[in-house]
């Protein structure tokens, strides 16, 4: 048993307990942290670098609130440790805008009215971004597999998977044009 | 009578879907019956809208809370010599530190902080403040309190034997409250009935589950004033219960509400506010606290567990004759609002039904469970599951349709309610049990689909309804100030009201109403609506009242500042009214005699359910809904919140498993305490609104806030019943609960 651990011990990086330096590329933006190994992502994003719009809602992934986009795919970034995204490609809901223009599920969920209390909201949007980025064209069962990891209480769920299909539907037209 | 059909909000304006009247609604310039945007709709997509966790201050400190987790034990000892001696902890706070040592949203009875006795697991024992969060944490995993466990009473049932202990010594009784309604002569009633139908029915705890933990900040202004920054259903109550909790005159204490992450009548009671204030006030330092899940989940109050006795009797045509109703309720260890919600389920317990012969008795008892409190429905949801139970089964034992059996008995105008007062008119609910049953082609066949033997698939039906406003004779009040700036032109309007948002949608219709009763363009429209100091009172944010109270009140100070401005030079110019109800009363203790309600508003909902008989499973394939709204203010919102509330209702009905063990809370996370997923809604959700004026409400709204919820539960065991013919009494139909029952099935 002993054995066993040490030869195991000999492959394994340590790092930690300590703060240690971890690059983030976050929203298009360098950054240079130090954070504790166990750092969730979502922990680093909220209370490091100020950006609160992903949630902290159980801290044990189970309801999505917390969803942003690593390197093209959505995660749950509390199940996610920040010194896990070194050198990876993080984008939150507050980059969804850019030069003052919504993107186009922004637009849609105002459209369609597609939250009442806005508190999963970003995580729903980065989760339908996720979809939209890699699948233009979905089927609304694509759109409801997409968020079916991102809990809404106040039950705007028919909505929200009406403003995944009315925005693919506004990307499709803008590319179109 | 107005009417849309809600099922594409894009196409809702251009006709209902059954071919009846349809109206096209965008025919004025105002805004009071038209989709608006949320106001609050750009910073919610942006994810910049601050929600209380998201508060901070740059030398804030941090506060965790012990909970007691234990339901019943006498507080020895608590030593925090090992938490003092924590890097980081800066204060612990116990009993003896709270200047009042008391609170409660009705009746203090909850001790902010325990000194002698703990009476249930969410029961706060001390505080931890610290530098930092983990410091906090820490320092609270060494507090050490000795404890001596206490016998724990965890079935109501149990609450009043003579053996039990009493919870409030010295209230000398765990009887919290019992209410009666003695109406005709139920004996005769039943003489006369061809037909009995005698059930017992369960209903369970129900976690609010909003998706924003309880959470804050408390820091002293530069007035010395005590600051609480959070978000809840009820600003000034909350500065109310902090003041007296901590003995400072109310002037002294300033509640800041932004928006809130969900409430759904969970934030009504004071969670996390009164010891937020406490810390920051002691240590005269920025405090914040954010709960974890499992801590939101023990530490507030759930929706009441009932069990009711049901025996009804009809003619063999179809007419009520007797309704006899039992009803207890698990208040658990504290007040809370367990006797307004008993009022609310006494005199809504026979459904909105006329019967000549009524006998209720219902009584809310004290146990060592979770506090329970307000919910989405306050009441209404549990009895109303009973009584539409009832209904259905009277149905199927006279063999009769059972939309047709309610048409026989369903309120109208000039209808006696069971506590003797006339039914406030209009009366709508046989209106939309007709919309629910044309939309759904009612009587269905359930031929339609037979993918696997073992998918069985049903249609049910079942009607609501629920009281706008407080009622039973409580006081109640919405004040709301304009200010109107410019000189000869209005340039800019205040809107001073004290509404809490948490994501219904209250600031969006106050900017409507607004807008209209000014005629001014929504742009000049500024809403002060969160700090107590700065904002008029206008009640909770619950009972479907804002919408109402907000309107009336909005109208009543847009007439005062017009005058105003018409016959005055002095600018800005301030009005402020305060729009008061019809006055009820409460129900006579012995007869339950009284005029209990403002207002009704009215739903019925027909659920087509697929049940998996070889797994239990049960699948809602589509719901339709029809309500009575009076005047849909934002059609758009409107239907979101009733396919919200419908959502919140089948997940009660059926994936919603809230269990306890020996007054343990056995599901604290969303990995135990299952809510319904976007795979969980219904494919088809069709809402039909009808728009039957209110006389009493604002352009004729009626409530809606809880309508949504009320009738699905009924309608989908009604539905699983056509499927399977088993009836399930008990709530929720878990998979293992519904094969268990159709095991019982010869």
């Amino acid at each position: 048993m002993a054995k066993a651990t040490k030869t195991k011990r000999a492959s394994v990086t340590v790092r930690g307990p300590h703060k240690m330096p971890v690059h983030l590329f976050v929203n298009r933006q360098d950054y240079e942290l130090h954070v504790e190994p166990r750092r969730t992502l979502l922990d680093a994003l909220r209370k490091d670098l100020g950006l609160t719009g992903a949630k902290k809602v159980c801290d044990e992934g189970t309801c999505g609130a917390c969803t942003v986009i690593v390197d093209g795919k959505p995660v749950y970034s509390c199940l996610t440790l920040a010194i896990e995204c070194e050198e990876k490609s993080i984008e939150t809901i507050e980059a969804l805008a850019q030069d003052g223009k919504l993107h186009a599920l922004q637009q849609a969920f105002i459209e369609e009215d597609a939250y009442q209390c806005g508190f999963c909201t970003p995580g729903q949007i980065m989760s339908l971004k996720a979809l939209l980025d890699e699948n233009p064209n979905p089927t609304l069962d694509d759109v409801k597999r997409a968020v079916s990891g991102n809990l809404c209480r106040c039950g705007a769920y028919p909505k929200i998977f009406r403003a995944g299909l009315r925005a693919a539907e506004i990307l499709r037209s803008k590319k179109g044009a | 009578m107005k009417k849309f059909s809600g099922t594409e909000p894009k196409a809702q304006h251009k006709g209902a879907s059954d071919g009846a009247t349809a109206v096209q609604e965008r025919e004025t310039t105002k805004l009071v019956g038209q989709s608006i945007p949320r106001v609050d709709a750009i910073d919610k997509v942006l994810g910049k809208t601050q929600y209380p966790g998201d508060l901070s201050r740059p030398d804030m400190v941090f506060m965790k809370v012990l909970l007691a987790r234990r339901p019943h034990a006498r507080i020895k000892k608590i030593d925090s010599s090992a938490t003092l001696a924590t890097p980081g902890v800066m204060a612990v706070f116990t009993a003896s530190d709270v200047p009042c040592n008391e609170y409660g949203l009705i009746e203090p009875d909850q001790p902010v902080l325990c000194g002698d006795v703990v009476r249930y697991i969410g029961d706060k024992v001390a505080l931890v403040i610290a530098q930092n969060e983990h410091a906090a944490i820490i320092g609270r995993e060494r507090l050490v309190v000795d404890y001596e466990d206490l016998p724990a009473i965890t079935d109501p049932r149990r609450a009043l034997d003579s053996s039990a202990l009493i919870l409030h010594a010295a209230k000398k009784t765990n009887l919290l409250a019992q209410r009666r309604i003695r109406k005709g002569n139920i004996e005769s009633g039943f003489t006369k009935a061809d037909v009995i139908v005698e059930s017992e029915y369960v209903t369970p705890h129900q976690e609010h589950a909003y998706l924003q933990p309880e959470a804050g900040l408390a820091y002293l202004d530069e007035q010395g004033r005590v600051v609480i920054e959070t978000a809840a259903q009820w600003s000034h109550d909350d500065r109310h219960q902090i003041a007296h909790a901590l003995g400072l005159p109310q002037d002294q204490v300033r509640v800041i509400y932004t928006y809130g992450g969900g409430a759904f009548g969970g934030k009504e009671d004071v969670s996390i506010q009164i010891v937020l204030a406490l810390a920051a006030w002691k240590l005269r330092k920025p405090v914040k606290l954010i709960w974890d899940r499992d801590e939101s989940i023990i530490g507030h109050h759930k929706r009441h567990p009932y069990i009711i006795k049901a025996k009804w009797g009809a003619t063999r045509d179809g007419k009520l004759t007797a309704i006899q109703m039992d009803l207890l309720s698990d208040a658990g260890a504290y007040a809370s609002s367990s006797r307004e919600v008993l009022n609310n389920a006494t005199a809504m317990c026979t459904g909105p039904y006329e019967c000549e012969n009524v006998w209720v008795d219902s009584r809310a008892v004290y146990t060592n469970n979770p506090t329970c409190g307000a919910f989405r429905g306050f009441g209404a949801p549990q009895v109303e599951f009973a009584a539409e139970m009832q209904m259905n089964k009277l149905a199927e034992a006279l063999d009769m349709d059972s939309v047709e059996l309610r048409k026989k008995n369903l309120w109208r105008n000039g209808s006696i309610q069971a506590t003797g007062a006339p039914v406030p008119e209009p009366v709508g609910v046989i209106k939309v049990l007709e919309a629910a049953a044309r939309a759904a082609a009612w009587p269905v066949k359930k031929s339609s689909s037979k993918r696997l033997e073992t998918k069985k698939r049903g249609f049910g039906v079942a009607c609501g309804f629920k009281n706008v406003g407080y009622g039973f004779g409580f006081d109640e009040k919405c004040t709301v100030t304009l200010e109107l700036h410019g000189r000869s032109e209005i340039e800019k309007v205040v809107v001073r009201a004290g509404a809490s948002d948490a994501g219904q949608g209250a600031h969006t219709i106050l900017t409507q109403f607004v807008a209209d009763a000014l005629d001014v363009p929504l742009e000049k429209i500024q809403l002060v609506t969160g700090d107590t100091s700065e904002a008029d009172p206008v009640g909770s944010c619950s009972a479907s009242r804002l919408a109402f109270m907000l309107g009336q009140a909005v109208r009543g100070a847009a007439e005062l500042a017009k005058e105003k401005w018409r016959t005055q030079s002095e600018r800005p110019v301030k009005a402020t009214y305060r729009f008061k109800p019809r006055p009820t009363t409460p129900l006579d203790p012995e007869t339950g005699r009284g005029d209990p309600a403002i207002s009704y508003c009215y739903a019925a909902q027909i659920a087509e359910v697929e049940v998996d008989t070889a797994t239990g499973q049960v699948t809602v394939l589509k719901l339709i809904s029809a309500h009575d709204v009076g005047k849909a203010v934002n059609p758009q919102q409107l239907i979101g919140q009733i396919e919200g509330g419908a959502a919140q209702g089948l997940g009660w009905a059926t994936v919603e498993h809230f269990v306890m063990k020996d007054g343990f809370v056995m599901t604290p996370n969303f990995t135990l305490y299952l809510i319904p997923t976007v795979l969980d809604v219904p494919e088809i959700m069709n809402t039909v609104v009808l728009e039957d004026p209110d006389p009493q409400g604002p352009q004729g709204a009626r409530g809606v806030g809880e309508m949504g919820l009320i009738p699905a539960a009924p309608a989908l065991v009604a539905a699983v019943h056509d499927a399977t013919g088993v009836w399930f009494d008990q709530l929720p139909l878990t998979p293992e609960r519904v094969l268990k029952g159709l095991q019982s099935v010869p």
